[in-house]
């Protein structure tokens, strides 16, 4: 195979996801665009654009003098972020949360969005990783305030806005005093000399400021000010979005950066602690208090946060790979939650917990796929969340973090509370008018009994993905970013 | 073992207006899976002892997890009272009407799970089994209960999640620091734990596992769900459910961690003891049948865990015929009055009144029950309890003697709720409420023949356990 093909199959995703934001591009400037449409192509490209990051899934290599690099980490990453993206994709038929006339340019920025996000996850120079990461966010900014009707979408992408810079420009201060302390850019040459450095002061603080630029992805406290406005704010599947594959790609990129400094700080770990504790409580018990679903979610989102970075902050394989399945599981049962909310919400509008009362009479089928995903969420056994959150406790647990343990269990606990009240909701109440059964699609329905399956397979069966987690991960610790 | 995980899926293929199908599969597996029951209780061979039918695939062999399931003395008995509170339990809600699909389904994953607990030998799939039993408890009641349903569920889900959120972090902790990296309780136990291990894990298990066997004071869930359950759910769960917990706490605490064991075991002790004489005077006031009933279960199961914490072949030995003998009795207990309620729509005692006259069926096994409870000899509890205070009293004289006065006030309280309601003067309301008909009679007689057999034969069922219990005891030194 002649050079340029092999290269260019290392980034066939990047490219099919370029080509679908061209794409989209040019049906935007139609002069009447037709939403089913452009749905059904966006789709359809989507799609192929999995095909394509399933096709490049064994790839390996270095493109664009070093900057990016292919490896099974990234290739993982980007399979779940463009299932993610697809899956989302699906849930547009109705699109009428956001404004008829900017529904093109709706599915271009989604597409950007993620291209970022996959550039993102590859990049190992830190001015790429900037880059990358800015082209998500501004695409992330002009998407929450899209939609239609009340001017809550204006607030919350000011804030978005206004809290995402900041957390830029803290990222750009860390980089400049990491390339301070170690004279470049390149991940390569960092990760060689930081273990020696990682002792200095300007080291752990450049590693910290840098990092906070993902904890704003993942809403990790303390940059989760942001996440229950922009989910309530934002249309329902730019939240759904937010909320699915924007995570897995923040906890792609802590895994690589904390990876670098060979987990031997007690600093860093110190301050990760604090921040998981902190963001599992914090979200778990403010979570309970609230009534609007998506608001719900958002604070739930923070606790999930809080998980995901026990198995981070292990620095061991383990954990990391536990982190790696904690973002997958997390994907696919957020995003079953959303999308029962998204079809549940006729015309965009946002849903409080007490309006699915009477789901189960509505649509059976949706009112289970919830259950099963708020289960999950809470992580009971038998389904993935459970898996999930056993591998990073394990981890955890291996390092000696007995009490951070406890404080997780006792934190999934309380969480199951507000997702029972959830499931009641859907379950027992009686609405106070009487609703009109919800009829689905045979794809919806198809979509429903998926997400079961996964997230109940991905419980039971755990055992080949987490063999690929394991095996991305030794890619990033041994291959030396 | 699969019988009901079979019912399960083919009850979830069936259309939902198919009443009678679900009813009929949820029988079928019922049977089904008490005739393999039976099947292994006859085979086991007792002289042998030790573990039985094993079963031992890898799950993930990376973490040390496996697929390993078999039978020994201790778990064959509670996996035939599963089998027996199940069968009766399916054929108890033959009636019911509402959600009838959906009823059944969540049964037959609750008894999955309670097999599945009872049968692993992985600490991992234990857990599972034990989280896949207990969460199905919050719609059954829910959805189907009586009184205060949503409160009851709510409370016992969190008690009972809370109690798993301390056996995790307990298994992962063993699974650590014994440096094995395996969730085989075989091999763990074999391997031995430090002592300082040994006493954090116990205490972990203990309070873990405590809170679903109804340790005093974590106990005030179980007579609010008892009560708000719907009948066939409550004879599971105060019959089986509970029992769990107590075998979780033998098997994985008192198993992995005989040294913690030893240094807890005064704690443990008074906590079951404060569990028998509270529950008893607590249940001398109450006026609802099924609170009546919910605090003698508390009483009953602190029995168990006194049995337990004697650390002797003859306690244990009781504790877990006890657990097996108060499965049946209350059982029968709800099972009874789950009738009387039906019919007389209250379980108050002061409205109920020469029921005797009205549902002499009904009352016959009400009253069977009670007296196994009080202890009346030929009756299985008989056998347990006098095992259990003969060890106890040896072990903890001040302990023991307390507990034995905590079983004569619950005599009291017994007799007091049978004089009340099922003699006395007849409440004219009720005069006319038909007794069980005999398809109903069935698996009542079932329940209480379990009763008398193993009351009057009990050697069948305490040498088994003794096979299990002795190499347990073995262990410890």
């Amino acid at each position: 195979m002649p050079v340029i093909l092999q290269k260019a199959w290392l980034f066939l995703p990047e490219l099919s996801y370029l080509g679908m934001a061209l794409a989209l591009f040019f049906i935007s400037l139609a002069r009447r665009p037709d939403t089913a449409r452009t749905q059904r192509w966006a789709l359809a490209m989507a799609l192929v654009a999995v095909a394509a990051a399933a096709v490049a899934a064994g790839g390996e290599g270095l493109l664009f003098w070093g900057a990016y690099r292919v490896d099974l980490f990234s290739q993982v990453f980007k399979l779940i972020l463009t299932v993610a993206t697809a899956l989302v994709f699906m849930i547009c038929r109705d699109l009428s949360g956001v404004e008829d006339r900017y529904h093109p340019e709706f599915f271009m920025f989604l597409s950007t969005c993620t291209l970022g996000m996959m550039l993102m996850v590859s990049s190992v120079e830190l001015m790429s990783l900037y880059l990358a990461l800015e082209l998500s966010s501004f695409s992330l900014y002009i998407l929450v305030p899209l939609r239609a009707g009340d001017d809550i979408d204006v607030e919350a992408a000011v804030k978005y806005l206004f809290i995402g810079i900041t957390a830029s420009c803290v990222m750009l201060f860390g980089m400049s005093y990491l390339f301070g302390a170690t004279h470049s850019l390149y991940l390569r040459d960092i990760v060689a000399e930081l273990p020696l450095l990682i002792h200095q002061p300007a080291a752990v603080v450049g590693m910290l400021l840098l990092l906070s630029g993902f904890f704003f992805k993942l809403a990790v406290f303390p940059f989760h000010f942001w996440a229950p406005d922009v989910y309530q704010g934002a249309a329902n599947q730019v939240a759904a979005y937010i909320a699915t594959a924007s995570k897995a790609a923040a906890v792609a990129l802590l895994i690589r950066i904390t990876g670098l400094t060979g987990g031997t700080n007690i600093y860093l770990t110190d301050v990760l602690i604090v921040f998981c504790v902190v963001s599992m409580c914090l979200g778990n018990l403010v979570a309970i208090v609230q009534k609007g679903i998506k608001r719900m979610l958002a604070y739930s989102t923070i606790a999930h946060a809080g998980y995901v970075l026990m198995g981070v902050l292990t620095m061991t394989a383990g954990g990391y790979a536990g982190s790696i399945f904690y973002s997958l599981a997390y994907m696919i049962m957020n995003y079953a939650a959303f999308m029962v909310v998204v079809v549940v919400a006729a015309g965009g509008r946002n849903l409080n917990i007490s309006d699915l009362a009477g789901l189960h009479r509505r649509s059976p089928l949706l009112a289970l796929t919830l259950m099963i995903a708020l289960f999950s969420l809470a992580g009971i056994p038998p389904t993935a969340g459970f898996t999930a959150k056993f591998l990073v406790f394990a981890a955890a647990m291996q390092q000696g973090y007995f009490w951070l343990v406890l404080v997780g269990m006792i934190n999934a606990t309380v969480s199951l509370y507000y997702y029972l009240m959830v499931i009641k909701a859907a379950y027992l109440d009686e609405p106070a008018n009487p609703q009109e059964p919800i009829t689905l699609s045979l794809p919806m329905r198809l979509l429903n009994y998926g997400l079961i399956l996964a997230m109940v397979y991905l419980g039971l069966w755990p055992q080949h993905f987490l063999a690929v987690c394991d095996q991305a991960v030794r890619r990033v610790l041994g291959g030396g970013a | 073992m699969l019988a009901p995980g079979a019912g399960l899926l083919v009850i979830l293929l069936l259309p939902h207006d198919n009443q009678r199908a679900v009813r009929w599969v949820a029988l079928a597996s019922a049977v089904f899976a008490l005739a393999l029951t039976l099947w292994l209780y006859v085979t086991y061979d007792q002289s042998a002892g030790g573990l039985q039918f094993a079963e031992h695939y890898p799950w993930v062999p990376s973490l040390g997890i496996s697929y390993y399931v078999a039978v020994d003395g201790i778990n064959l008995p509670m996996l035939l009272l599963t089998s027996i509170v199940y069968l009766t339990g399916v054929w108890t809600m033959w009636d019911l009407t509402v959600r009838v699909k959906e009823f059944f389904a969540l049964m037959l994953l609750m008894v999955l799970g309670v097999y599945g607990v009872f049968i692993s030998l992985d600490l991992f799939f234990l857990f599972v089994f034990y989280d896949v039993a207990l969460f199905p408890m919050y719609p059954l009641i829910a959805i189907w209960g009586s009184t205060r349903k949503e409160y009851g569920a709510l409370k016992l889900t969190l008690y009972l999640l809370a109690g798993s959120a301390l056996i995790l972090p307990g298994i992962l902790y063993v699974y650590f620091e014994s440096g094995q990296f395996t969730f085989n309780l075989v091999e763990l136990a074999k391997a031995g734990l430090d002592p300082g291990v040994q006493k954090l894990g116990f205490f972990l298990f203990l309070f873990g596992f405590g809170v679903l066997a109804g340790l005093w004071p974590f106990h005030t869930w179980s007579p609010v769900g008892h009560v708000a359950a719907p009948t066939a759910v409550s004879m599971i769960h105060a019959g089986v459910l509970m029992k769990l917990g107590a075998y979780g706490v033998l098997r994985v605490g008192m198993f992995l961690c005989p040294e913690g064991l030893a240094e807890w075991a005064p704690l443990f002790a008074l906590l079951a003891t404060v569990g028998v004489v509270y529950g008893a005077f607590v249940g001398l006031a109450q006026t609802d049948l099924k609170y009546v009933i919910g605090y003698s279960s508390v009483s009953h199961m602190g029995l168990v865990s006194l049995g337990l914490a004697t650390m002797t072949v003859g306690g244990i030995t009781g504790a877990v015929f006890q657990m097996f003998a108060h499965g049946v009795m209350t059982a029968l207990f709800f099972s009874s009055v789950g009738h009387i309620y039906d019919r007389t729509h209250t379980k108050l005692v002061p409205e109920l009144g020469g029921m005797a006259k009205v549902m002499p069926v009904a009352s016959f096994f009400f009253i069977l029950a009670a007296m196994a409870g009080i202890g009346v000899p030929c009756l299985a509890s008989f056998w347990a309890e006098l095992l259990v205070f003969i060890n106890a009293v040896r072990v903890y004289p001040v302990l023991g003697v307390l507990a034995v006065c905590g079983l004569v006030v619950s005599a009291l309280f017994m007799l007091r709720v049978v004089q009340k309601t099922f003699y006395g003067p007849k409440n004219q309301r009720f005069a006319d409420k038909p007794d069980m008909v005999p398809a109903m009679i069935v698996p009542r007689a079932l329940l209480a023949g379990t009763i008398l057999l193993f009351g009057l034969a009990p050697r069948l069922m305490m040498d088994l356990i003794g096979t299990g219990a002795a190499a347990l005891v073995g262990g410890f030194k």
